[in-house]
């Protein structure tokens, strides 16, 4: 239902995807400019963060995992959720991933397939990295619903919708991540520290082992780790909130 | 005339107090929503900030020319902010949820209220910080001739940045007048590319897409472009294409809108149920 209802409630979703691409050809081209001037690009290659670069991209929707939970806490969409016979939040899992598959047949997929077209080598340069990187990337989604969960609770026990929390999160995602910048090109060894916090388990890592950029193993137990630090944190913190839930309607 | 401009301050002055209500009727949510935004503002150009000084500038960039072209875009969308709030930026919001019908009512002229309604001075002050932060920091260190009349082309071509992102955002809002439900985030989608690219130096494009980029969607004319001819990196005609450009894309957005307004006034709004409920 929440696949079709992509084509369904705004047939101009097209435009969503078409802008998301362009920045992608545009982060591109800057990279480019870079390795062109350094020879490297930080600590990796150009190929290596032209193909980091695309995976993000085709990937992103689970890189950045963001359902509209919170939204709907908001504009009170969440009432019927409680009435239907099965938990709440994993509702809002199951039709953010729908949401992405769509998104992923009709224009990831051929992005990736079209990618030589860009001068981009879509290929991790082993088939083992490929392997990690599908665990990695279930790790990553594990990961990011927690966060997900977490401040959304969040926007309950602020008070004060879901503009402010969203907004903030995304930023701190957006720099935190390495979704959109590698964290391995960022000055003054902020890298190291980003990468410990849970934002880089959520792109980074698996960007990271899909590139050969990073060690599978350690980047894997940090995933495993921040999953069993925030589950049950945002657990808490949802059965903590929920009860404080008022809506009106808007 | 002097009294619609007399009438325009007004409006102003009575928004500006308003939104200075709106934001400090509780400390804690003023303070939540500043240092939110703040920090918001700032992560828009943090991370062309990151790059640009970890490599010593960006392509043919130098540091302080990508910190001046970072700081310019940010004030441009800080200027946005403050004269465009409550979705008179998402205007398709407005247009598609049927509530253009409020402002229609108000006896004044519709530009009249669309220039005043969305002013909130307080609550978007500080998305105004990273931008002016940022051009403070830069134009001591870039070997600038800042004369009286090169403050005047920066703010020319600040103001003709702003018209164009606005008018951009009308001329795609628009769309709403004819497709009220599927075009409602339709401004959101054209913001989101607007914010998220206007940031990049342009430089390593294509001719073709460079060039949609300064003309069909101008995203380029945002910050890359009248940075580059504010640096001196472009003849000095170049500080006039932007002014120029804006003059054109107002009269296109303006031309659109008043069509879908007619339309709009001949078939009203379908969206709400008689119980008040939006479909």
């Amino acid at each position: 239902m929440a696949a079709t209802a992509t084509f369904g409630d705004n047939p101009l979703f097209v435009l969503g995807h078409v802008i998301s691409i362009l920045r992608m050809v545009v982060l591109l081209s800057i990279w480019r400019m870079i390795g062109a001037r350094h020879g490297m690009v930080g600590e990796m290659t150009l190929s290596a963060i032209l193909t980091y670069t695309l995976i993000a991209k085709v990937f992103g929707g689970l890189l950045f995992f963001k359902t509209s939970f919170a939204n709907e806490l908001w504009n009170s969409a969440i009432v019927t959720r409680f009435l239907r016979p099965m938990p709440v939040f994993p509702q809002y899992v199951a039709e953010a991933l729908a949401v992405w598959g769509t998104g992923f047949l009709l224009f990831r997929l051929p992005l990736l397939l079209l990618a030589p077209l860009l001068g981009v080598n879509p290929l991790p340069p082993h088939a083992s990295a490929a392997a990690w990187f599908l665990l990695s990337l279930l790790l990553a989604v594990l990961v990011g619903a927690a966060l997900e969960l977490f401040f959304g609770s969040l926007v309950i026990a602020f008070g004060q919708g879901d503009y402010v929390v969203n907004n903030l999160r995304m930023a701190l995602t957006i720099l935190l991540s390495g979704a959109v910048i590698p964290l391995g090109v960022m000055p003054w060894g902020l890298d190291r520290v980003f990468a410990w916090l849970p934002f880089a388990s959520m792109a980074s890592a698996p960007l990271r082992i899909y590139t050969e950029t990073g060690p599978p193993l350690p980047l894997i137990a940090l995933q495993c780790g921040w999953c069993v630090v925030l589950w049950p944190l945002a657990l808490w913190a949802w059965h903590a909130q929920r009860e404080r839930l008022v809506t009106y309607g808007g | 005339m002097a009294g619609r401009i007399r009438q325009l301050f007004r409006l102003w002055r009575v928004q500006a107090y308003l939104d200075f209500l709106w934001m400090t009727r509780d400390a804690r949510y003023f303070l939540i929503c500043f240092i939110c935004d703040t920090i918001i503002n700032i992560g828009t150009v943090t991370a062309m900030l990151l790059v640009a000084a970890r490599f010593d500038g960006i392509g043919p960039w130098t540091r302080d020319q990508a910190f001046f072209m970072l700081g310019y875009g940010s004030v441009v969308r800080g200027v946005v902010n403050i004269f465009c709030g409550f979705n008179i930026f998402h205007i398709s919001r407005r247009i598609g949820r049927g509530q253009l019908d409020h402002t229609l009512i108000i006896p004044q002229p519709l530009w009249l209220i669309l220039l005043t309604e969305g002013f909130t001075p307080i609550q978007s002050s500080c998305s105004l910080i990273p931008g002016s932060a940022l051009l403070c920091w830069s134009i001591p260190r870039l070997a600038l001739n800042v004369t009286p009349g090169w403050v005047a082309l920066f703010l020319l071509n600040l103001l003709a940045s702003v018209l164009i992102m606005v008018a951009v955002a009308f001329l795609w809002g628009s769309i709403a007048f004819w497709a009220p439900r599927a075009a409602e985030e339709i401004n959101t989608d054209v913001d989101g590319a607007l914010e998220q690219i206007k940031v990049f130096p342009l430089d390593g494009l294509g001719p073709l897409l460079l060039g949609s980029f300064v003309t069909v969607f101008p995203i380029g004319l945002l910050a890359w472009y009248p940075s580059q001819a504010l640096l001196g990196l472009r003849p000095a005609a170049g500080l006039l294409l932007t002014p120029l450009l804006a003059v054109a894309w107002v009269a296109l957005a303006a031309f659109v809108f008043s069509r879908g307004l007619r339309h709009y006034v001949h078939t009203g709004s379908s969206r709400y149920s008689a119980y008040g409920h939006r479909s």
